[in-house]
Formats: C-alpha cells, sequence, structure tokens
C-alpha cells in the first residue's frame, strides 16, 4: 500500500523536475495506487461446491506523466508511463518515455485548467482502507448466509444456485500540472450483487447493496433479499409475442442507461459520430418526464469522486432536461476540440479507469459517475402499475447491447428474473424467466416513457463504470417477443 | 518460493505465476496521430489451496522495475503467498462452519495432472521488439487518413494496432515449472460512414494473431494487410450507406451464413454454454449459465443437439488466438471435441471443474494477466470444416438470405436463445446473391439452429476474437473462433 503523501510528493517534486527540462511548455503528472478486491460467491446444493469460491484480489500503482513540448513554431504532446515505481528515477523515466512518444496531434488545444473548488473532503472510510484478509472472507460468508438462511426458513434447499461477489475498491491518487492543478483524492468503495436461485423453479432473484463505508455495508440483506426475490417468481407464465406497456425496474433502468444512454450522451461518441443524438443538442430526445444528469460530488454515493483524473472538481452536469438533450459528458481533451462547435462542456468526467482502478498508464477517457434519473412529476413505485394497467413490470434484463450499433439506436435484451405479469394496476403472476427478449430502439423507449417513480436506489450492474441512482419507469408500447421455446 | 509456499502447514497446494508483458502500440484518427507507446508490466498472482476442508485463496500484484531484481521479487512474493494462504485458511474454516447449512459445500479436489517442465519459445517473422514506433504510427496515420479520404460520407476512421511478447512463468507444489512466451500483433480499424439526413453505419473489426509484425502485412486470416482490409471495410461500410435496412420476419426463413458470422455464432452458442465453470452454475450471477448442463441426471451431453452434419471442438493447438501448449494451470491444452456429429461430448475445464465431473483435465484455464485469476476460457472454439463448397450451397437456395460477418451479439442467459447482427445481409434468389441490405440479423432458438443445418462449407477459417468478457473482476481475453459457411434457417431481425 502507498500512502497518499508518497503519492503527493512524487507529483509535486516530479513537476518541478519536468519544468526544468528544455523544450517543456506543459505537464501534468498523475501518481495512483489501487487495490481491487473480490470474493465470488458459489454455492450449488446439488454439486459440489466451495461457498466462497475464491478470495482474491490485485492491487497496482504508479505514475502517467502529459508532456507538451515545443516543436518549432508548434507543440508536439507526449505521454509515459512507468508502473510501481512513484519515485523521482520513476518520474526521469517517464518523462523519457512522453519525450520518446511525443506526436502531433493538431486536436489537442491545453492541458486542463483549475475549476472551483471540491465539494467532496474526507469522504474515505479508514477501515476498508485497513481490511483484513479474515474481515474479506467473512463479508463473502454474510452475503451467502443472507440467502441460504431465507431460502432455508421457506423449506427450499434442493435445486439452490446462489452466486454474485463482494467488491472493495481502494483509490488513491494525486495529480499537479504546470497549469496550477494540486490536487488528491482517496475514496473507498464496497458493492455486493447476489443472485440466487432454485432452479427447477426456473427461478431467479437479485439483491445488492452498495456503500462507501464498511459500517454501512450489509452483504447478507442482499443475500436474503435475492431469495425473497427467487421465491417469490416461483410459477412463472409464458407471454405471447407483442406490444406491452411496462414498467422497468431499477436493474433493468441501470443496464439500459450503462450500455445505451449513458454512452450516447458522451462525447466520445459524438466524436466517432456513433450516436443517435448526433447534432440533437437543444432538440426534444425523450419524453418530457425525463430528467437525467451526472453528479460525481454527491455524499454517499459510491460513483462519487472529489476530483476527476484530471484534477477537475466533480459536480453536476445535466445531460436531458424535461425530455431535451443539454449536455454531453466531456473531458478536457474532447471538450476543448469540440468548444468551437457546440459549446465548451465541462469536463468534470475525465477518469482513468482501467482494471478495477485509477489507472496510471492510461490517458483520461470520458466516465460517468453517479446518473441520477428524476421524473418531471414523479409518482410513488405503486402508481407506475396503476399508469400501465394491464402489461409487465421487468425486474432484470440481460446482455443489453446496441444491436446494429449505437448511431442506430437499436437495442436488445432478454428479461431473466424478477419479472411479473401487471393486471388492473397490480402485480399478478410472475413471468416465467428466459422466455421473453426485448427488440426495440431506445429513441423509442425514452420518447414513450410515461412516468418515473419518486424512490431511487443506488444501482450497479455487471462490467458497469457508473453508479445510477434508479427509479422505475413505466413505459408505453414496448415490442417483446416470446423466445426459446424447446426450454420446458 | 513454491517451497514455501508448500511448506505452510494444511497447504494442499500452491502454484505462482510471473509475467511480463511488452507491448508498443500506436493509434491514429482521420489520418492525424494521436499516440504511441512502448509498455512493459510485470505481475504475479498466488493460488493457495489450504485449511483442513481445503479452500482457496489469491494473491495478485504488479510489480515495477525496481522490484524486479530476485531479491525484491522474492520479498514481495513471500508477502503475496502469505496473504493467500491466510484467505484460504479463513475461508477454509468458514467453510467448515457453514456445512451443517450447506451440506454441499466440500473440500477442493484437482483433477490429476502430470507436472510438466518445459520452455516455449514466441513465434514470429518479424520480432514485435524490432519494429519502430516512428513506423508504427506513420503505418496507423496513413491508413486511416486513406480509409477518411475513401468517401466524402466517411466521418471517422480510427486505426490502432499493438505488437509485442507475453512471456509467463508457472510453478507449482506438483513440480511443474513452465516458461511459455507468445507474440501478438494486432490491428483494429473502426469507420464510420454517413449519408446527409441518414443514421450512420459503423463497422470495427479485427486482424491479429499471435505472430509477430508480419501479421499486418498481411499474414492473418484475411491474407491482407491491414491497409488493404481497412479499405475494404470503409467501402463496405460506404456502399451501406446506400442501403435499405433490412425487413425482420416472424418466422423462420432459409439463411447462409458465412465464416466470419459464424465465429461469432460457435462463440456465443457452443463456445460459451461448454465451459464447464457456466456449466456447474459458477457464472449464474455474471454471464450466465448453460442449458446444456442442468445437473448431473438432467444434461443434454450424450445427446443430439446439433445436426449430425455438425462438429465443433476447442483446440489450443491450431493457430489463433487460442494458442498456447499449456493453460495456466500447468495443464497441457489438447483438442476438446464438443459436438461430434451433433452429439454433445464434453465441455472446455480446468482441474477442479474436471473433478467434480470426472472427466479429465483438459487444460482450457486462462487469465488476461498474471495478476488475475485463471478461469475457463475459449481456445481456438469453432465449427469443423465440411465437404461442401460455398457457392454450392448458396445455389441451391431457392429464396434464402446471405449473413455475412458478424457483428454484435446479444444471448440468452443458458445460451438458448441468440440474436447477433451482422455487417451485411443479401438476398438469396434462385440460387443467386441479390440485394444488399443493412441493419440486419438472425435470432433463434440455438437449439433450432443447430439442429437445422442442412450444408457445411469447406471454407474453415479462424478468426480473432479480442473482447470475450467473463469473470469478475472482468477479463477480456483474445479467443479464436472460427467454422466453414453453414445452412440452417432463422427469423431475421431488422432496425427498430
Amino acid at each position: 500500500m502507498i500512502d497518499l503523501e508518497a503519492l503527493r510528493n512524487c507529483v509535486r517534486n516530479g513537476i518541478d523536475f519536468v519544468k526544468k527540462q528544455k523544450d517543456v511548455i506543459d505537464a501534468e503528472i498523475f501518481a495512483s495506487w489501487n487495490e481491487h478486491i473480490t470474493v465470488r460467491l458459489n454455492y450449488t446444493s446439488d454439486i459440489p461446491c466451495n461457498g466462497v469460491h475464491e478470495p482474491k484480489s490485485t492491487q497496482f500503482s504508479g505514475l502517467g506523466l502529459f508532456v507538451v513540448f515545443k516543436a518549432g513554431k508548434g507543440i508536439k504532446v507526449g505521454f509515459g508511463s512507468v508502473p510501481d515505481n512513484v519515485t523521482a528515477k520513476g518520474v526521469v523515466e517517464a518523462f523519457q518515455k512522453a519525450r520518446k512518444n511525443k506526436v502531433y496531434d493538431p486536436d489537442f488545444k491545453s492541458l486542463p485548467v483549475p475549476a472551483g473548488k471540491p465539494v467532496l473532503g474526507n469522504y474515505h472510510d479508514p477501515a476498508v482502507m485497513d481490511i483484513g484478509d479474515e474481515t474479506i472472507v467473512d463479508l463473502g460468508w454474510r452475503g451467502l448466509k443472507g440467502a441460504l438462511t431465507e431460502y432455508n426458513q421457506n423449506h427450499f434447499n434442493k435445486s439452490i444456485i446462489i452466486g454474485g461477489d463482494i467488491a472493495v475498491i481502494k483509490e488513491r491518487m494525486a495529480i499537479v500540472s504546470t497549469k496550477g492543478i494540486d490536487e488528491f483524492d482517496e475514496s473507498t468503495i464496497l458493492t455486493t450483487s447476489i443472485t440466487s436461485m432454485i432452479e427447477k423453479e426456473s427461478v431467479k432473484g437479485t439483491g445488492w447493496n452498495t456503500s462507501t463505508h464498511l459500517a454501512g455495508f450489509d452483504p447478507e440483506e442482499a443475500g436474503c433479499a435475492s431469495a425473497k426475490s427467487a421465491i417469490k417468481t416461483i410459477g412463472g407464465e409464458r407471454i405471447s409475442s407483442g406490444t406491452y406497456n411496462v414498467v422497468f425496474g431499477r436493474q433493468p433502468v441501470t443496464d439500459l442507461f450503462t450500455n445505451i444512454v449513458i454512452p450516447a450522451v458522451s462525447l466520445s461518441s459524438v466524436n466517432s459520430s456513433d450516436t443517435p443524438f448526433l447534432w440533437k443538442l437543444g432538440k426534444k430526445i425523450a419524453s418530457e418526464s425525463l430528467n437525467v444528469y451526472d453528479d460525481g460530488a454527491i455524499k454517499g454515493a459510491v460513483g462519487s469522486k472529489k476530483i476527476s483524473c484530471e484534477g477537475i472538481p466533480t459536480g453536476r452536469t445535466d445531460l436531458i432536461h424535461n425530455g431535451f438533450l443539454v449536455g454531453f459528458l466531456a473531458n478536457n481533451y474532447l471538450s476543448r476540440k469540440f468548444e468551437n462547435v457546440f459549446v465548451s462542456f465541462p469536463p468534470r468526467n475525465g477518469f482513468r479507469y482501467h482494471n478495477g482502478g485509477r489507472n496510471h498508464n492510461i490517458q483520461p477517457r470520458i466516465c460517468p459517475t453517479n446518473i441520477v434519473i428524476e421524473g418531471k412529476d414523479e409518482v410513488p413505485s405503486q402508481s407506475l402499475l396503476s399508469k400501465i394497467n394491464n402489461g409487465i413490470y421487468i425486474g432484470r434484463i440481460w446482455y443489453t447491447y446496441p444491436i446494429n450499433g449505437l448511431a442506430a439506436g437499436d437495442f436488445t435484451s432478454t428479461i431473466i428474473a424478477d419479472s411479473f405479469l401487471v393486471k388492473g394496476g397490480k402485480i399478478d403472476k410472475p413471468l416465467k424467466p428466459n422466455t421473453v427478449r426485448i427488440n426495440n430502439n431506445i429513441t423509442d423507449v425514452l420518447n414513450n416513457i410515461i412516468a418515473v417513480s419518486k424512490d431511487k436506489k443506488q444501482t450497479i450492474v455487471w462490467g458497469g463504470k457508473e453508479v445510477v441512482l434508479a427509479p422505475e419507469i413505466a413505459v408505453q408500447g414496448v415490442k417483446l417477443d416470446s423466445i426459446a421455446g424447446f426450454i420446458s | 518460493m513454491i517451497q514455501h509456499a508448500g511448506s505452510l502447514k494444511n497447504c494442499k497446494y500452491a502454484d505462482i505465476r510471473l509475467g511480463i508483458h511488452e507491448t508498443k502500440h500506436a493509434n491514429a484518427e482521420d489520418g492525424k496521430a494521436k499516440g504511441l507507446g512502448e509498455d512493459a508490466s510485470i505481475s504475479f498472482g498466488i493460488r493457495v489451496l489450504a485449511g483442513e476442508m481445503s479452500a482457496w485463496g489469491y494473491y495478485g500484484q504488479s510489480l515495477g522495475k525496481g522490484e524486479s531484481n530476485p531479491k525484491s521479487i522474492r520479498k514481495i512474493l513471500t508477502l503475496g503467498i502469505n496473504k493467500a494462504y491466510a484467505r484460504a485458511v479463513a475461508n477454509a474454516s468458514k467453510k467448515a462452519e457453514f456445512k451443517s447449512l450447506a451440506p454441499s459445500l466440500t473440500a477442493v479436489n484437482l483433477a490429476g495432472i502430470v507436472s510438466c517442465n518445459d520452455t516455449i519459445n514466441a513465434v514470429f517473422d518479424e520480432d514485435p521488439r524490432n519494429v519502430s514506433l516512428k513506423e508504427m504510427l506513420t503505418f496507423c496515420t496513413k491508413i486511416s487518413g486513406d480509409v477518411r479520404g475513401v468517401s466524402k460520407d466517411v466521418q471517422y476512421a480510427c486505426v490502432n494496432v499493438q505488437t509485442g511478447i507475453n512471456r509467463e512463468l508457472f510453478c507449482s507444489t506438483e513440480g511443474s515449472c513452465i516458461d511459455q512466451s507468445y507474440a501478438l500483433t494486432q490491428g483494429m480499424v473502426s469507420v464510420v460512414a454517413q449519408k446527409p439526413g441518414g443514421i450512420p453505419e459503423v463497422c470495427y473489426d479485427y486482424a491479429g494473431d499471435l505472430r509477430g509484425w508480419e501479421v499486418l502485412k498481411g499474414n492473418n486470416v484475411y491474407k491482407q494487410s491491414l491497409g488493404d482490409f481497412a479499405a475494404l471495410r470503409t467501402r463496405e461500410t460506404v456502399e451501406l450507406t446506400e442501403a435499405e435496412f433490412l425487413p425482420a420476419t416472424t418466422e423462420p426463413v432459409v439463411v447462409v451464413t458465412n465464416p466470419h458470422f459464424n465465429a461469432l455464432l460457435v462463440h456465443e452458442i457452443v463456445g460459451h454454454p461448454t465451459e464447464a465453470d457456466r456449466a456447474l452454475k459458477l457464472e449464474t450471477a455474471y454471464a450466465g449459465r448453460s442449458w446444456l448442463f442442468r445437473d448431473f441426471q438432467d444434461n443434454e451431453l450424450g445427446k443430439q443437439i446439433a445436426s449430425p452434419l455438425l462438429t465443433a471442438y476447442s483446440d489450443p493447438s491450431i493457430q489463433g488466438y487460442g494458442h498456447y501448449k499449456y493453460d495456466m494451470e500447468g495443464t497441457p491444452g489438447k483438442r476438446v471435441n464438443l459436438i461430434e456429429n451433433g452429439i454433445l461430448r464434453g465441455f472446455m475445464n480446468g482441474r477442479e471443474y474436471a473433478a467434480i465431473l470426472g472427466h479429465p483435465p483438459n487444460g482450457s484455464m486462462r487469465a488476461i494477466e498474471p495478476h488475475y485469476v485463471p478461469i475457463v476460457r475459449m481456445t481456438n472454439t469453432v465449427f469443423a470444416n465440411g465437404d461442401k463448397n460455398p457457392a454450392e450451397i448458396i445455389s441451391e437456395v431457392e429464396d434464402g438470405y446471405y449473413i455475412v460477418n458478424h457483428r454484435i451479439p446479444s444471448i440468452s442467459e443458458s445460451r438458448e436463445n441468440f440474436r447477433i447482427s451482422a455487417q451485411k445481409v443479401f438476398k438469396i434468389e434462385s440460387g443467386k446473391i441479390t440485394k444488399l441490405f443493412r441493419g440486419g440479423g438472425i435470432t433463434a432458438d440455438s437449439k433450432d439452429f443447430l439442429m437445422n443445418v442442412d450444408a457445411v462449407g469447406n471454407d474453415f477459417e479462424v478468426f480473432p476474437i479480442p473482447n470475450c468478457g467473463k469473470g469478475q473482476p472482468m477479463q477480456v481475453m483474445r479467443v479464436g473462433n472460427g467454422g466453414p459457411t453453414l445452412r440452417s434457417r432463422a427469423r431475421l431481425t431488422g432496425h427498430q
């Protein structure tokens, strides 16, 4: 483990060294240390298993140096990084690499400049930073216990599967630049997502829990919720192919936003002309009920950071307001590249997330933080069912992809758990998992939103970088196809 | 170091993987240089099986240059072994405590293998270490500029390349000591074209192999230089902007799928469901289960799941992204016959899963870097070659569609249903390829598609699939997939 002071000293001393070098106009040094701990669960009542399959971790540190060099009458830019060497020697090596790697990139305008003060201060949990091996293992068994106890109490002890994980992420970083940025950040994240099944009943349930502090983290509750949800969906029915009014639960809302909507409102998608919202800034792209913003400065939210990996304080970036596209997520590079094409988007989302941490060896990409989805006039969750009256409550979807490329807006996904038929504005019979495929266009879904719930929960999906403060959303006219007829 | 691990109380097994990945890379957009670099990363991973009721404990870490001398490595590895051991012991203790609540909890048992001592050298014609960064950047910049100039409708052209050598040392308490090196060279082309007011057409594709820089000069599955490959993909993308969107069908139609499309098809509906960890439910929360194995009594092993014309196998001994001699448990990789003449025969496995299934271990465990935990991965997983000329397969179709080159998949949880989009779809009328469509693909229940195969071509190829995601944390692995042309039945999908 490398402490914050060592990272700060490295970047501060490093920038003094770089400034003295011939031909250097500007420079930025980023240093980080990260540890990603995962405790993977696997309990199968009818197959020999480990329960907690593996407590494991990986950690990495290093520094990355971006330098603007004089090159005749113009400039060249170069990036160099060094792993696990947060020292003066590491800075020299990274600088030599940056010099060797320099290129003329006409789209580069300037390094980031300081932009206000961070909202968040000391928001990490020292107890997570110092977490011991026995505690890590115990968190996994607590998640398992929550699900096992619930199944046992309801007399289900055969054909049980419990999977998922507990993840503990520790991140420290410091950044200094010749433009006046001198910042650091330290964060801790705990997440669990537990999926459990009674396989012979073809039912699956999901539970999850997130926290920035160990004291507020409850994997047992997630395990219990997954079992409760699976039990609740026993006796599921198939539906026929057709167009339905649906309520998307929090996990499907998160899946749709993580895989389709948020990538489409990133300047990187604008840069590659691969978004259905190209040239739609200021235009209506969704129901007027919908507001969406990214906010990396929400206290207690697990996607929050004090500063971006470019040293910019995090904050709120409005993306969709009353159905109108009002912004794009940006980093410094693309914000400046496009400032004369559109407007200058605040570069609050330049992060170096890679391999489970703030990685020194890549340059900042555009990454969301906490995505907040709100309704213009929000309603209680129960009212959403009344709004659709008859239809489907979709509680969990899977493998959501922009099947014809993001720009076309087409997406597909299958309903795999936690779902019900809705009749007369009330939850009716469960929907049989893995028997329905959603085939739609995201622009239709966004425009056909009829209501958004008031209640929200921090929700994560596999492979997603962001946390979504997800409501439930009612949508009319969603195309659903009956599939897998050969599965009993 | 491995002896130290083996000497710890109740340590049943341990292995250490120590590796170095050396990579050079460059990228350019629209004829403009964007970046280049040369990096080497060293990391290690330790697995320990310990405790009365033996359980796993793992530890992984990256290393810096300053830590790569023998004394420092010894110190860090000792710390890592102790961490992995402490986790294994704590885990085993909890497992024993929970046994009354969860009777199927069992001590880990590994299927036996013969210990190996071997050295495998990287194979290449043009050593990645001798390729200059300047040459790589010039290469990318020229190609991205050239393809941007193919048409005024090209809106974006990006090219990135990488070349390097990955070397990994494996040692286990059972006495294995294996030193393997493989070269890797890859080029990626991303192109977007758009008619004024139209929907952008997006294409990205890869050329690559576990070889040297010669891969991007034409020694690849496409038998084209990266420049020619990029130009072809760009012309196709521009052509598609003028095509109609494919209308979806509600009923299955005759489809002929080409080898590039079948690379993703075999990946999704044969490769993934024949991974033993998935069959044994370990991926239930992530990548899903397998419809081929519900439990020991109720599964498809030995049963007909595909047309008798269809055979599929996974083979790390053939050239492709899934090539290696030993997997990351030190087990010799071998060809696994997954489907033989339509009958399901086996799963890709690792030692723990082989022991549970009662199958021989076949060496299919891999991790993207040494500090990650190995999991079951595809190797070169393919539909076997047939004996029919692809032109003849098409000529026999009175009314159908030719599905050309894969794009994006979406698969059901147990791989029982799929929707996969294609780069291009052509109408087949009276045995002849006619109209081109965009935005199309096919969807079917996996078993229906496999059972309905009535022709298998003789044009077998293995393609590079660079981005297979699995595990937690997710490991994005390179695998080889392919096969020949197939003919079957599926519903068409289109633009919604």
